[in-house]
């Protein structure tokens, strides 16, 4: 009876053993020929050059990791396809590599091997650490190289990529936060459904017509990257050394006026009734926003389509600017969304084919494509003159407020955007000292002060560690 | 090894001549060096499996938990116990025990009594038996993640349905996730019915491997149904559910999947557990000395728990 039952252990534990083998095996060979895409066309352009009699010229193929899921990575496969069909130098593989954060951990993990992408999307907040890490070829060197025209594209996208003076990588999705509002509840509040709130006491003002026995009639998430804009909007600065641009900023500016007014405004709101906290997903507060239970929100312009289609004609969707205090006239809102680093691990035959695709994705054509079908903007100034997007816009006239207020920024540290290594980590610092004032557990200004000194340090360690 | 000791004290017993002895001494040797060589042939693959994916990692984090490291994940210097000493100061780690060990208190005895009553229930059923058990044991085939978003719809502030029924019983919303007093109670209550169909599953075949004779004498003996749970039911199920007991704090202190879906450790760190706390420092914040640190500092006190519960709980386990 021991004998049988011990064979039987020792099958069951080969064939564990085995399987386990087999998955190692396996991932190592998927990784390997994810890995290798790059080295075979690279031996390939070494045999070209030995032997120039060979005239079958093989296209380089490049990686391209980004981070867009669902329709928008739809959208990013048509124009790689379309792409690798338009000529044959360059082949494109585009690879989904899950959030914006694993992403990163890839990149990471790849560091010393030949395994990572040639392109990577990175979303804003990791800018700083993408020229920290020493991994990337700026753009601005292919633009000089090739006397690009960077003028062609937006100014108000490019000046939030441009750090210490060059461009350091190309604007691909970006968007802004805008005030999305129910016409149809505007009108049985009494209010002008024409005129969206432009300030905080007018949004506090509305806020409070539109909410209804107890039921509160706006609602912000909870989200860092609002407070972000807020600043920008009051031409604050969110960071020290000019915004983190002059030199690496060594202290957060998250507890100055500009923060203190905006939560203490946002509290009194939640305390007077009118708006409500859903948490920190803005996905939570459209879907309040769509079944009709408030009548107000922000979110980004790239959740526009989607906002209005999950409302469904059921009202009408109007958006506004994101609201200020009064009393700040200048400012504007910081460019959110990611951008496209080419890494400097590959060979520059390589690196300048990757290049040329960036070449492509922000010509007129492809961008006016990309905003139609994800509500990114077009980072080339010559895409709304592309019909597509002008049908685009006739069907979604909600998208014009977003364009406008892209353009009516005024230029300032406080509107390029903070730069910071540790912006990760800073934004979820934010949101929990929001959440502590909300829930009342602190003072605003106590609050806020607290995570201004958690920041600083922070940013302290990041700096000690990079050489 | 039982069989090497056989021999061994047969050869102690005999009382063979001095050359004997030291022949039989020498085969001796020999063979549990044999028989050593075997076992270690045997482990090997155990072994060499355990080495790449246990004993190599916690090694790396010993090493990577006394150096800070630069934005790309490399080591930039040697900082010595700097980042145990953080952790102490920075209240992250009495934080995160603190919501570690209240979600362990909320989810494993609520979960495993509740198993235990329904277990008892349909243990006995004349009709429907099947019916229930497939019922009770269904969380077990629904992944984390799936469960996480079921909830997520079913804790919406304003959509979901949980608040949607408060109110029309006529009940204010309550905000499941975003209140930090409410937060990790809501986690706790959708963890309770997740685990619930593993524990089901292993407190059912525990009781059905109580022989019927023992409640038969029991019962002709007198005893009413309270008493031959006590009597009969508990002693004999203790293995089980010491088993149980064990996975379910090893578990509870190993959540993850839930948290990170349903709140981010939010609202105000009020559901950020040890390892989503480690998950954060590492993979989000890119520091992974102090992610590793952490992940240290639970390694212990899994390592504690576990030790205790061997020592002290197990005494009270009656094993047939």
């Amino acid at each position: 009876m021991t004998g049988f039952r011990f064979k039987h252990g020792m099958v069951l534990s080969t064939a564990i053993l085995m399987v386990a083998l087999a998955g190692c095996n396996n991932s190592s060979d998927a990784s390997g020929s994810n890995g290798s895409t790059s080295s075979p066309s690279a031996g390939s352009n070494s045999t070209n050059a030995e032997k120039p009699k060979d005239d079958v010229k093989k296209p380089v193929t490049i990686t391209w990791w980004h981070s867009m899921s669902g329709t928008n990575e739809k959208a990013v496969d048509k124009i790689v396809t379309d792409f690798n069909a338009s000529q044959s130098d360059v082949q494109v593989q585009a690879i989904y590599q899950g959030t914006y954060d694993e992403s990163l951990n890839k990149l990471k993990a790849s560091i010393g091997s030949n395994s990572g992408p040639d392109l990577i999307q990175t979303y804003e907040i990791g800018s700083k650490f993408m020229i920290d890490s020493k991994m990337i070829t700026p753009v601005q060197t292919f633009i000089d190289k090739d006397g690009f025209e960077l003028s062609q594209l937006e100014p108000n996208i490019t000046r939030y990529y441009t750090i210490d003076g060059k461009l350091n990588a190309m604007p691909f999705n970006t968007s802004n936060p805008i005030l999305y509002y129910n016409k149809d509840a505007f009108k049985e509040a009494g209010l002008d459904p024409e005129k969206p709130p432009k300030t905080y006491e007018e949004f506090e003002q509305a806020a409070k017509a539109l909410s209804k026995n107890g039921k509160p009639g706006a609602s912000i998430a909870i989200y860092g990257w609002f407070m972000e804009q807020f600043f920008a909007n009051q031409n604050a600065d969110y960071v020290n050394n000019g915004n983190g641009r002059d030199s690496a900023a060594t202290e957060s500016l998250v507890n100055s006026e500009a923060g203190v007014k905006t939560l203490e405004w946002w509290k009194r709101m939640l305390d007077e009734g009118a708006v409500s906290n859903l948490g920190r997903k803005t996905a939570d507060t459209n879907s309040a926003f769509a079944a009709g239970q408030i009548a107000m929100t922000l979110d980004s312009t790239a959740g526009l389509r989607n906002i209005v289609e999950s409302v469904g004609g059921k009202f009408e969707v109007g958006t506004g600017f994101l609201p200020k205090p009064a009393s700040a006239d200048k400012g504007g809102v910081v460019v959110g969304g990611a951008s496209l680093y080419i890494m400097n691990s590959k060979p520059e035959e390589q690196q300048k084919a990757t290049w040329a695709f960036i070449q492509y994705l922000a010509s007129p054509e492809v961008q006016a494509e990309w905003s139609v079908n994800t509500g990114y903007f077009p980072i080339t100034k010559a895409a709304y003159d592309q019909q597509v997007l002008k049908d685009n816009m006739v069907k979604y006239p909600q998208f014009q407020t977003a364009v406008d207020q892209l353009h009516a920024s005024t230029e300032s540290t406080a509107t390029s955007g903070a730069v910071m290594g540790v912006f990760p980590e800073a934004r979820q610092l934010v949101e929990g000292g929001i959440e502590a004032a909300l829930n009342g557990q602190k003072q605003p200004k106590q609050a806020l002060d607290e995570v201004a000194q958690q920041i600083t340090k922070k940013i302290a360690d990041y700096n000690k560690t990079l050489k | 090894m039982s069989e090497l000791d056989n021999q061994l004290s047969l050869a102690i017993h005999g009382k063979p001549t001095a050359a004997v002895t030291y022949n039989r001494t020498a085969s001796l040797k020999k063979m549990r060096f044999r028989e050593n060589v075997l076992a270690y042939t045997f482990l090997a693959p155990s072994l060499f499996l355990f080495a790449i994916f246990l004993f190599y990692p916690i090694l790396k984090s010993v090493y990577l938990s006394l150096h800070s490291t630069d934005p790309t994940g490399q080591v930039a210097a040697y900082v010595g116990l700097d980042n145990f000493k953080e952790l102490f100061s920075s209240g992250l780690f009495w934080n995160g025990m603190k919501v570690t060990a209240m979600f362990s208190l909320l989810t494993v005895p609520t979960s495993i009594l509740l198993a235990l009553l329904l277990a008892a229930l349909t243990h006995n059923l004349r009709w429907g038996k099947r019916g229930f058990q497939f019922a009770f044991s269904l969380p077990l085939v629904l992944a984390v993640g799936t469960s996480s978003i079921i909830w997520k719809f079913l804790f919406h502030p304003s959509l979901g349905m949980l608040n949607y029924f408060l109110g029309l019983a006529g009940v204010a919303p309550i905000p499941w996730l975003v209140s930090p007093e409410w937060a990790l109670l809501s986690v706790s209550l959708m963890t309770v019915w997740m685990n619930l169909g593993f524990n089901y599953i292993i407190l059912s075949s525990g009781l059905q491997g109580i022989p019927d004779e023992l409640y038969e004498s029991a019962k002709i003996d007198g005893a009413g149904a309270v008493t031959m749970f006590r009597i009969i039911t508990m002693p004999l199920l203790s293995p089980t559910l010491f088993f149980v007991v064990l996975v379910s704090i090893i578990s509870a202190f190993q959540s993850f999947g839930q948290i990170n879906i349903l709140t981010s450790g939010g609202p105000m760190d009020s559901t950020s557990v040890f390892v989503f706390s480690i998950f954060q420092e590492s993979f989000i914040n890119f520091r992974f000395g102090a992610g590793s640190t952490q992940a240290l500092m639970l390694f212990l006190v899994i390592l504690l728990l576990t030790y205790i519960q061997f020592k002290w709980v197990e005494r009270k386990v009656h094993y047939q």
